[in-house]
């Protein structure tokens, strides 16, 4: 087993990478116009995983003892049992037969593109037109931290200080360049609602807040629309170009998610009426703590996912009574219940430590993996891709000790888009 | 699960289902049997039967034919009463007024949080119809509407959507009188020149597919054009505010001062919403009782019930009991209970006791609570009394209303049971299984000391909101914690 990606960056100096980020930057604010590359060539297209199990989180449930994944040119080419799968000749061959191996885990909400500094820009209660993958650095050290924990895909979000707070990314968690990196932009629309926007500007209530920012998604869906009418050859009209509302198109195309902070019930419920009722967005409900899980039944109503955390309990003053947030969310029916960070106010590689909160407060192991993978890689449309193993995904896997939900495991090794990324015997973090 | 755990969860879930009620269909026909009936509007009935039909009251008297298939509820001992209507209310919202002064476009149903305990204690305390506008601190708020206090969601407790535009005449904080009435007259002006812009590009527009451009002047032009305006054309900021002076909207103007009231009035009368008034009142303006008499519109008199004011030179204060001048002055008003959930004053009925006691008569009283305030709604071919025709939002108590050792023991909104007392969680927790019992004499003696009549009440009924109040404010503490 070499390493051959781990131990190459390893060869940078920190100034060196200092520099390497500082010249991405450059180059992605100068529209490309620098190319940087860490030339880093994928010799090893072909990796067989001999595995003790393989959890593939698929429609099925399937479950594999004993098995082989075939990995061939970044994607999974083959799995099963290993009676059924001869691994052919020229695949580099991983022993993990006392491990378990489970789709790279996928989080919703991550704050940690770019520095803290890039987290909101608060001009306006919205500020559409705004996108973190202005932020992105490669190969930072919340990437690393993050993919040492067994966490290859998230969204890259702005904050919550504001009401719209710009677009998101969705990255893998290992690339040399941004795009190496970018799975797809924008990833979804920030929203966030009440709460932190009531902190930063003093005195706007939720009544003007609510209004102002349908007004300004009602702005955006007229530009989409009077697009749309174009080019359908429905008006002759050629509409101007608007760079603020032209990242909203695929917003209302329903190409990508809107991903919402929200918690507690009133909010919740004015997020699911808004979003997903009114204007028809695909929402995906980020937070959803407090007493938020009373809006249940109206969330059942609708076709939003539900990404609970990192706050996963709520005590009930007035019935003194504890409620796991993840655990009323599924007793009241919500399945496509998935678990966020928040990172780094939790940071990136404690994901799997949230949904063993969530466990702890009443939630089941099985839907909490499902939490980790399938669901949020839903949410976020980009199930073709990643959150299962499956034949023609992208090779993100984690190489566990145990059940990644027991806090006594540890992720051992790390491969997305068939590259390992982290290695535990090389070098361990944790 | 220990059984007192398993108590409590049979409670909440039974608490829950009082949320959902406002989807289920009420049993097709009910009587409730047996009870006195107040009806507000007609004469009592020392021991009747209303009939309940599909939600609404079909028949009420000492014999009533009741059909075979109705359910009949055994009310007996009971008092029967309309479900109380609280005509001016923020409580159901997050904050009682934006920090913006002129906000005509807003509307309360984005803020609108039914999972408010306010609304459990409105139930609780016998209030069945809550009509949810922004506090007294704007210029202009935003659009108001009525509900009852069942439901999960804005939409589902609603009764009446988009039902008045709150004003004030008195200056929102840290402004003054002359700066407030600028404002209104400045936003009122703005209205006429958008509206006259708007004609001339409409007339313009329908000039378009025509061959000949005749130039009619602008007068002209803004005459022709008005008549093209479809409500459509207003933009958001507007629309409101034409529905207002149009009489589509009623208004809901607070004035603080006596003062006030006359403003009030010229503004009504200079921009054609005179017709939809309705007063809220600060207790101050009983002075201008006869300006306010004048105009006969519905008057809504503000929590405080009586108007304190120090005579400078003797250092004396001069009380004076608000409802009886509007009584003797043979005004109909609506009274408020208090904000402050915890005092007496947050009880409807303990606010019209009180009048009794400083001489209001009793009729008077209670209409207060009911009728009168579902008439300055609009609403009273609906709801404010038990008569045939209406709305079945009935309060059972367990005695005379004003009598305040008088519990709630059922609420029925649309002919649904919404409350009863045996299952109340919250009560049971409070005060262990006997809720029911009622106080020794020598309590009752004390109503006529306002000061003992709170203790007894915080005896009897200690709140149950300041707890969560406190509560409320620290989840926000939590959330701050929280960050991005």
């Amino acid at each position: 087993m070499i390493p051959h990606h781990y131990l190459k960056s390893q060869a940078f100096t920190r100034g060196f990478r200092m520099l390497l980020a500082i010249a991405i930057f450059v180059g992605v604010t100068l529209g490309g116009v620098v190319q940087v590359s860490a030339g880093d060539s994928p010799d090893a297209a072909r990796i067989a995983v001999r595995a003790g199990k393989v959890l593939t989180m698929d429609k099925a449930d399937v479950v594999y003892n004993n098995a082989v994944i075939l990995i061939n040119n970044g994607k999974i080419e083959r799995v099963g049992a290993a009676s059924k799968i001869r691994i052919p000749h020229g695949y580099r061959v991983i022993d993990a037969l006392d491990r378990w191996v489970v789709p790279g885990l996928v989080d919703c909400h991550n704050h940690t593109a770019g520095s803290l500094m890039d987290l909101n820009d608060m001009v306006y209660l919205t500020n559409p037109g705004l996108r973190t993958l202005e932020t992105v650095m490669p190969e930072s050290e919340n990437v690393k931290q993050g993919r040492a924990g067994g966490v290859t895909s998230v969204l890259l979000i702005p904050g919550s200080g504001t009401n719209m707070s710009g677009f998101g990314t969705i990255t893998k968690m290992g690339g040399d360049t941004v795009d190496d990196m970018v799975m797809r932009s924008p990833g979804s629309l920030k929203i966030a609602q009440a709460g932190n926007p009531e902190r930063y500007w003093f005195g706007v209530g939720r009544s003007y807040m609510n209004y102002n920012t349908r007004q300004t998604l009602m702005k955006a869906k007229t530009y989409h629309e009077s697009w749309k009418a174009f080019e359908s050859g429905d008006s002759s009209h050629e509409p101007d170009y608007n760079p603020i509302y032209d990242g909203f198109r695929g917003l209302f195309s329903r190409d990508y998610p809107v991903s919402v902070h929200t918690q507690m019930y009133q909010v919740l419920m004015t997020t699911v009426d808004m979003l997903t009722k009114k204007l028809k967005l695909r929402t995906v409900l980020d937070h959803c703590t407090f007493d938020a899980f009373k809006v249940a039944p109206q969330v059942l109503k609708t076709d939003a996912y539900t990404i609970n955390g990192p706050r996963q309990y709520w005590f009930d003053r007035s019935q003194r009574k504890m409620n796991g947030n993840a655990a009323r969310w599924w007793q009241g029916g919500v399945h496509k219940l998935g678990i966020n960070t928040d990172a780094p106010v939790i940071p990136q590689e404690e994901l799997p430590f949230q949904a063993a909160m969530a466990c702890w407060y009443g939630w089941q192991t099985y839907p909490a993996l499902r939490g980790l993978t399938r669901i949020p890689a839903e949410a976020l449309m980009v199930d073709k891709r990643v959150g299962t193993i499956e034949v023609g995904k992208d090779a993100d896997l984690g190489i566990w000790t145990g059940n990644p939900i027991d806090p006594r495991s540890s992720c051992e090794l790390t491969i997305i888009d068939g590259r390992i990324v982290y290695d535990a015997a090389v070098r361990r973090r944790f | 699960m220990t059984a007192r755990n398993s108590v409590i969860w049979c409670g909440l879930i039974a608490l829950s289902l009082c949320g959902s009620a406002a989807l289920a269909t009420p049993p097709a026909k009910l009587a409730l049997q047996g009870g006195r009936i107040i009806p507000v509007v007609g004469d009592e009935i020392a021991s009747g039967t209303i009939l309940i039909e599909n939600g609404k009251i079909t028949a009420i008297g000492e014999k009533v034919d009741i059909p075979f298939d109705a359910m009949v509820v055994d009310v007996t001992g009971r008092v029967l009463f309309p479900g109380m209507v609280d005509a001016h209310s923020s409580r159901g919202l997050d904050v009682p007024n934006e920090q913006l002064p002129v906000t005509p476009f807003l509307d309360v149903f984005d803020a609108l949080d039914p999972s408010k305990l306010y609304f459990e204690d409105a139930l609780r305390d016998g209030i069945t119809s809550i009509h949810v506008i922004v506090d007294n601190n704007c210029v202009i708020g935003g659009v108001s509407r009525v509900v009852h206090p069942i439901g999960l969601t804005p939409d589902e407790m609603t009764q009446d959507v988009q039902t008045s535009l709150k004003l004030s005449v008195a200056p929102k904080r840290r402004s003054d009188r002359m700066v407030q009435m600028a404002t209104l007259r400045e936003t009122f002006l703005e209205l006429s020149d958008y509206l006259g812009d708007l004609a001339e590009t409409k007339y313009e527009e329908s000039l378009e597919d025509k061959d000949e451009k005749i130039d009619v002047g602008p007068e002209e032009a803004r005459a022709r054009g008005r008549k093209l305006i479809r409500s459509v054309d207003y933009d958001d900021k507007h629309a409101n505010l034409v529905k207002l002076t149009g009489g589509q909207l009623g208004a809901f103007v607070y004035c603080e001062t006596g003062g006030d009231v006359g403003r009030a009035i010229r503004l009504a009368k200079d921009n054609g919403f005179f017709d939809r008034m309705t007063f809220v009142l600060g207790a101050a303006c009983y002075k201008a009782v006869e300006e306010i008499k004048a105009t006969t519109r519905p008057v809504i008199l503000g929590p405080e019930l009586i108007h304190r004011e120090r005579n400078e030179l003797t250092g004396e204060i001069i009380e004076t009991f608000v409802p009886k001048v509007f009584a003797d002055a043979r005004i109909k008003f609506s009274l408020l209970p208090h904000p402050d959930g915890s005092l007496g004053e947050r009880y409807l009925n303990y606010q019209a006791a009180r009048c009794v006691r400083n001489g209001v008569t009793r009729k008077k009283a209670l209409a207060s609570i009911t009728i009168n305030p579902a008439k300055a709604l609009g609403m009273n071919d609906r709801i404010g009394s038990l008569q045939v025709g209406k709305i079945a939002n009935i309060v059972v108590f367990s005695g005379d209303p004003l009598d305040f050792n008088s519990w709630v023991d059922q609420v029925y909104i649309n002919g649904i049971r919404a409350y009863t007392r045996d299952t109340d969680v919250r009560l049971k927790r409070l005060f262990g299984e006997e809720t029911s019992e009622v106080p020794s004499g020598d309590e009752k003696e004390k109503v006529d000391n306002e000061v003992s009549v709170k203790d007894s009440v915080d005896q009897k009924k200690p709140t149950v909101t300041t707890s969560e109040k406190a509560g409320t404010e620290k989840k926000v503490t939590d959330e701050s914690k929280q960050g991005s």
